[in-house]
């Protein structure tokens, strides 16, 4: 039986290259993998993390390359908790796609979602959008903002847990998991006797 | 951005349902996939639309080109405002609409849910159970019992009914053997059931009374085969939406390496020599494959000589403002409507609880084989379902004809080009996963289709 309380799912998002998929691993992993690109076969990655006194588990989904011709799967975003834009500081036309993957989001994302700004690669030397810029544009958006280097493995934790933190703390407030008799997930943990589910 | 990689092993076009679970399959079994669409959205004619990208929505550009085969797009798309106030407020809500060109359902003991959890595919959708069958006798709505119990707690069925019922459904298998009867509706009335019970069996098999006893007694079958595996009927429909399928099969292809790329407006021409195709062309660059496989809809006209579409389906599409038969809960009901008696339309009534209209609405789903047009077809059973004043009312509604293409065949194909069709006409997804599985086994023989994909579960990280 698994000991945790809470399963959140939270998505990656942003141009190629911005290091989603390196941010995941190190904070999954705690490596940065010295290769490039995405890792055949790998869905999404799990971690469990205690929260005050629970253990919470983090499904965190990575975009598996479809967002380098822009063709992200709409479910992608489907029942996400949390979803994390990720630019890289040191790239200005990553930073300007910005807007057009917040017009995907609010179109498939459920407005509910915990949004959180991220700018990657602050160990590079060659910065080209000032910390403020970016703190402005989360501002603007209503989404919270952190600077992050997956290579030096700076604020990625802190980034996670923050995550952790907030789905937790909303969690409690609207008492989220409900349980639906008439919803199912095909995979075998469903119930014969409830009606939506998930096949298994 | 980055350009198309030049070389793979497989190059497909369209992102329907066919496609993509070809696309999945190949990419599964580690070979390199470029999968294009020319269209912004995936699952051309399976896809699901927000109700003003349903509106926009635009079956015939104007253009053909190469790669926009106009014989085999939807025809006589139409929508309508019956209640111009409710416009604004519906349109408000626009996203909130998952609103599919082609739903579908699922047996839940069918082949294509095994094959959603033997692949591990499942991990990507949710599903909702139909939660009552109806069906339309003497002018009203009548439930479909669909489990034993059921039978025994109905009303309608009396105790002698009862036992010739569950004496004929226990032993369909020696029927077939043992019949000379070839209708399935004559044999039924020679059983001595009633009318009600008949109505039932029929609604069951989805059966006209043309239907043979052999299919009959198969459907009959199916359909008590997926009882009792999940909710109370034996239909599952995916949440949000049929659309929701392909996309999940593209996933997995993108996570096993696919490469996706949608919107693609810059293609040219599928180059054949020798009675193969060479290569695609792009404004920007030669994509060389081993094999190439298309959907009909984007298949240029050289390919597919001779083009004779016989038959269409018939599609409407409603917004309502209450179930056809109101209950405490939100109900998913699947109707089956016997119109004449060569035809069966199937109704899906969908609430909010499907992912696929906004609270206080129903989605409504008609599916038929086509005899005149869409509006014609329906014209009967929407008078007998919306029409009286204490009936839903309707707010929208949309009509097309989708070319049914899944029996068509052509000559002289280039012997490395797959042809995907479009829907075809029946309740489920098991012909069209047929029609993957033998694309995939023509390419890759004795390579395996879908194998289980590993969990991710598998790869837990604690602390
Ligand atoms: N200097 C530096 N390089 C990084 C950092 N994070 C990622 N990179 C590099 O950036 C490149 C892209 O990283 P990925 O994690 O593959 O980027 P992605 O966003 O997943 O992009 P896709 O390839 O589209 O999946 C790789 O060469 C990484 O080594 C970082 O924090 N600092
Ligand atoms: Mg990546």
């Amino acid at each position: 039986m698994d000991d945790y309380k809470f399963l959140f799912k939270v998505v990656l998002v942003g141009n190629a290259g911005v290091g989603k998929t390196c941010l995941v691993r190190r904070f999954t992993q705690g490596l940065f993998p010295p290769g490039q690109g995405a890792t055949i076969g790998v869905d999404f990655m799990i971690k469990t993390v205690d929260v005050g006194n629970e253990k919470v588990k983090l499904q965190i989904w990575d975009t598996a390359g479809q967002e380098r011709f822009r063709s992200i799967t709409q479910s992608y975003y489907r029942s996400a908790h949390a979803l994390i834009l990720v630019y890289d500081i040191s790239c200005q036309p990553t930073f300007d796609c910005l807007p057009d993957w917040l017009r995907e989001i609010e179109e498939y994302a459920s407005s509910k979602v915990l949004r959180v700004l991220v700018g990657n690669k602050i160990d590079r030397d060659d910065r080209e959008i000032p910390i403020q810029v970016g703190e402005e544009f989360a501002e603007r958006h209503n989404m919270y903002f952190l600077e992050t280097s997956a290579k030096e493995s700076d604020n990625v934790e802190r980034l996670f847990m923050q995550i952790a933190e907030d789905l937790m703390k909303q969690a409690r407030m609207t008492n989220v998991p409900r349980y639906d008799p008439n919803s199912y997930n095909v995979d075998s943990s469903s119930q014969e006797s409830s009606c939506c589910s998930r096949l298994t | 951005m980055d350009e198309l990689p030049s070389e793979v092993d497989l190059l497909i076009i369209g992102t329907g349902f066919i496609e993509s679970i070809i696309s999945a399959a190949a990419s599964r079994i580690g070979k390199s996939v470029l999968h294009l669409d020319p269209n912004d959205y995936y699952g051309n004619q399976w896809g699901s639309f927000n109700l003003q990208a349903l509106l926009d929505y635009n079956p015939d550009p104007s253009e053909p080109c190469d790669f926009r085969n106009k014989s085999f797009s939807l025809k006589n798309f139409h929508y309508e405002w019956l209640m111009e106030d409710q416009k604004e407020d519906l349109l408000k809500n626009s996203r909130k609409f998952n609103i599919d060109l082609t739903p579908k359902l699922h047996y839940c003991r069918g082949d294509f849910v095994q094959l959603l959890i033997t692949s591990n595919i499942a991990r990507y959708s949710e599903f909702r159970s139909v939660t009552r069958i109806l069906t339309w006798l003497n002018g009203q709505l009548e439930l479909v019992p669909c489990s034993r119990s059921d039978v025994f707690a109905s009303q309608k069925v009396s105790v002698v009914e009862k036992r010739v019922l569950m004496k004929l459904l226990t032993s369909l298998d020696d029927i077939l053997d043992s019949e000379n009867t070839h209708n399935f509706k004559k044999f039924l009335e020679s059983r001595k059931l009633s009318d009600n019970l008949v109505t039932y069996v029929m609604a069951m098999a989805g059966a006209t009374e043309h239907t043979s006893l052999g299919e009959g007694v198969k459907s009959v079958k199916r359909f008590l085969d997926s009882l009792g595996r999940f909710g109370k009927t034996p239909y599952l429909f995916s949440m949000y939406g049929s659309g929701e399928i392909a996309q999940a099969f593209c996933r997995l292809s993108a996570v096993f390496g696919g490469i996706y790329a949608l919107n693609q407006q810059n293609l040219i021409s599928l180059d054949s020599e020798d009675n193969r195709i060479t290569s695609l062309t792009t404004t920007k660059q030669q994509i060389r494959a081993q094999n190439y496989v298309t959907s009909l809809e984007q298949c240029s006209e050289k390919f597919l000589r001779p083009v004779k579409i016989n038959n269409y389906i018939s599609r409407a599409i409603l917004i309502t403002n209450k179930s056809i038969l109101p209950s405490e809960q939100e109900q998913l009901s699947f109707l089956i409507y016997p119109e004449g008696t060569e035809r069966i339309i199937n109704v899906f009534e969908l609430g909010s609880l499907t992912g696929t209209c906004p609270k206080n609405y129903y989605l409504v789903h008609l599916t038929s084989k086509q005899v005149t047009t869409p509006q014609e077809d329906f014209k009967g059973a929407l008078g007998n379902l919306f029409s009286g004043s204490d009936q839903p009312q309707i707010i929208f509604s949309c009509y097309f004809s989708i070319p049914e293409t899944s029996d068509l065949d052509f000559e002289n194909v280039p012997e490395n080009l797959f042809l995907c069709p479009g829907p075809d006409n029946d309740l489920d997804y098991n012909s069209s996963i047929q029609k993957a599985r033998e694309i995939f086994e023509k390419m890759y023989p004795d390579l395996e289709f879908l194998p289980r994909a590993p969990d991710p579960e598998e790869i837990i990280i604690g602390d």
